[in-house]
């Protein structure tokens, strides 16, 4: 049993949560205008329209590191720090941009621009959460 | 704001007081703020029952366990008003993002409105017990759910993952952090009313302190306090017959919300291009440049915002304010610098959230600075982060 906070699905998440337990990324849509946003809201952010109705889509989990931040001391429980965070910009669409924690490891070196690959982390029964590993070299 | 700014000029900071910044206080931040609100009133030679507008920076601490009560844990300009005993005919409180920069244009508004003839601003900052934003959260709801499960939280995540991007992208160290605080307490420690008062920081200190969220530590960020400011404006024609140097209010601008992202997260890109767009309407509409200003104040809640700042402002091309900075262009001790942080702002004073860089900008125009004072025509003052609806003002003794 974790004592992270663990997301609690609504009517509008709960396909995206269900696609991280089968550790599948997604992303809400417009059904509008086809454009990916971070996080579903009452509008689309870029036509604006007032009936977005978001889909939740596979996307590839695949982008650069922008940036990220150590944690050395969190402002949450159940997190053991230090642990890694990223900014990690999606290549599936510019300026989609996601945080997560880097699951190499606290001292990873790490330089702008680094190619990570989305992973998943089971906190507990049925609830994985977005996380991010650096890619193999191909 | 259009280019045809039309209260440039015409609205001027006729007084000031300025409390003793503590801790926790030994009074009410209410009884504070009536304290600070008389001397104010008195500094620029009015009587209360002239004081006609009320304006507050009303947003209180949203961090910690505490009660909201009006004149205990914040103070609202109706509270105020109506303990000082005042009947004003215009009260108004703001309680968006950039408190001190919004609240100030909406008393500037009012004065070049005619809808006042003498404003009283004021800003009271309240500690509420408790470790500040510590959070027992078990569950992420609506858009916490977002970042949170994740274990991104808090304040300084946001601006830590910036100043990161900053210092990779242009090169710079954690040095030029470090430059920035051990300024702001340097000159807090001089500052009789600061909470740093004769305790400042030396670089090595600051450079062997362990980090809390990379690149920052404790003394990056600033302490909170209890505090008030108030400043009293009124018309450039009322401000000649007064006590003091007028200080006249050449323009404001306010950034707005960018991008569309989970709470707190923060881009470089977003900080840049919001700042670039305020600071090219903010000099538009002071008729006027960097080149011509002496003294800037950025926001330093946060290091990370002081070059973010000179950079939005005009000071430094982008990218470039680390330099300046390792340069000592902010150094208060070198008359020719721009002294970025000489009045402490609030790594300096504690967290009065924009008071110490509006007050310091009024003091130095004023010609009232005491030791302190410098060769200071035009000055600029920001508050919070232009992407986040923070705001700049600029002023001047000779309009
Ligand atoms: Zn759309």
């Amino acid at each position: 049993m974790t004592d992270r906070p663990l997301p609690v699905p609504d009517a509008v998440s709960a396909p995206y949560w269900a696609a991280c337990a089968r550790h599948v990324l997604t992303l809400p849509r417009c059904s509008q205008c086809a454009t990916f946003t971070s996080l579903p809201d009452e509008t689309c952010p870029h036509c604006h329209s007032l009936d977005p109705r978001f889909s939740f889509e596979e996307v590839s989990g695949r982008g650069q590191v922008r940036t990220w931040t150590v944690i050395r001391q969190s402002f949450l429980n159940g997190f053991d720090v230090p642990f890694l965070l990223v900014d990690v910009q999606l290549d599936d669409q510019p300026h989609v941009r996601m945080i997560g924690r880097l699951l190499d490891g606290p001292e990873t070196p790490l330089q702008l621009g680094d190619r990570v690959v989305v992973a998943f982390e089971d906190v507990t029964a049925g609830v994985s959460v977005p996380a991010f590993a650096l890619e193999k070299a191909a | 704001m259009s280019g045809e700014f039309t209260a440039r000029n015409k609205v001027a900071i006729v007084g000031y007081a300025q409390s003793q910044v503590v801790r926790r206080g030994t009074e009410t931040v209410g009884m504070t703020a009536l304290k600070t609100a008389q001397a104010a009133i008195a500094d620029a030679g009015l009587r209360v029952d002239q004081i006609d507008g009320f304006v507050a920076a009303q947003s209180l601490p949203s961090a910690g366990a505490h009660e909201l009560i009006d004149g205990t844990s914040f103070v609202s300009a109706d509270w105020l008003s109506r303990h000082l005993g005042t009947q004003p005919s215009y009260c108004v409180g703001f309680t968006g993002w950039g408190q001190l920069s919004g609240s100030m244009s909406m008393a500037i508004n009012a004065v070049a409105s005619g809808a006042a003839r003498y404003v009283l601003l004021h800003r009271a900052l309240y500690n509420p017990p408790g470790k500040y934003g510590n959070n027992p959260m078990t569950e992420a709801r609506n858009e916490r759910q977002w970042g949170v499960p994740q274990g991104f939280f808090g304040p300084i995540p946001p601006i830590a993952m910036v100043a990161n991007e900053y210092l990779r992208r242009y090169g710079g160290t954690r040095e030029v952090l470090g430059r920035i605080a051990v300024e702001a307490r340097k000159n807090g420690a001089r500052l009789p009313w600061s909470y740093w008062y004769g305790k400042p920081l030396s670089l090595e200190d600051y450079m062997a302190e362990p980090l809390l969220n990379d690149p920052l530590c404790r003394f990056d960020c600033d302490i909170p306090v209890q505090g008030v400011g108030v400043v009293i404006l009124t018309t450039a024609e009322r401000a000649r017959d007064m006590p003091h140097q007028p200080v006249y209010i050449s323009s404001y601008a306010s950034g707005y919300p960018r991008n569309h992202r989970i709470p707190l997260h923060w881009t470089l890109d977003e900080m840049e291009e919001a700042g670039e767009d305020l600071g090219k309407r903010l000099w538009s509409a002071a008729g006027f440049g960097p080149r011509d200003v002496q003294l800037a104040q950025p926001y330093d809640a946060f290091s990370p915002f002081v070059p973010l700042w000179l950079e939005a402002l005009g000071f430094c091309p982008r990218g470039e304010a680390h330099r300046f900075i390792m340069d000592g262009g902010i150094d208060s001790d070198d008359p020719r610098s721009i002294a970025a942080i000489s009045g402490g702002g609030t790594i300096g004073n504690g967290r009065l959230h924009g008071v110490p860089q509006m007050m310091e900008c009024y003091l130095q125009t004023a010609g009232r600075a005491g030791e302190r004072q410098r060769e200071v025509t035009n000055a600029v003052s920001s508050y919070s982060s232009p992407h986040l609806g923070g705001g700049a003002i600029v002023y001047t003794n000779t309009p």
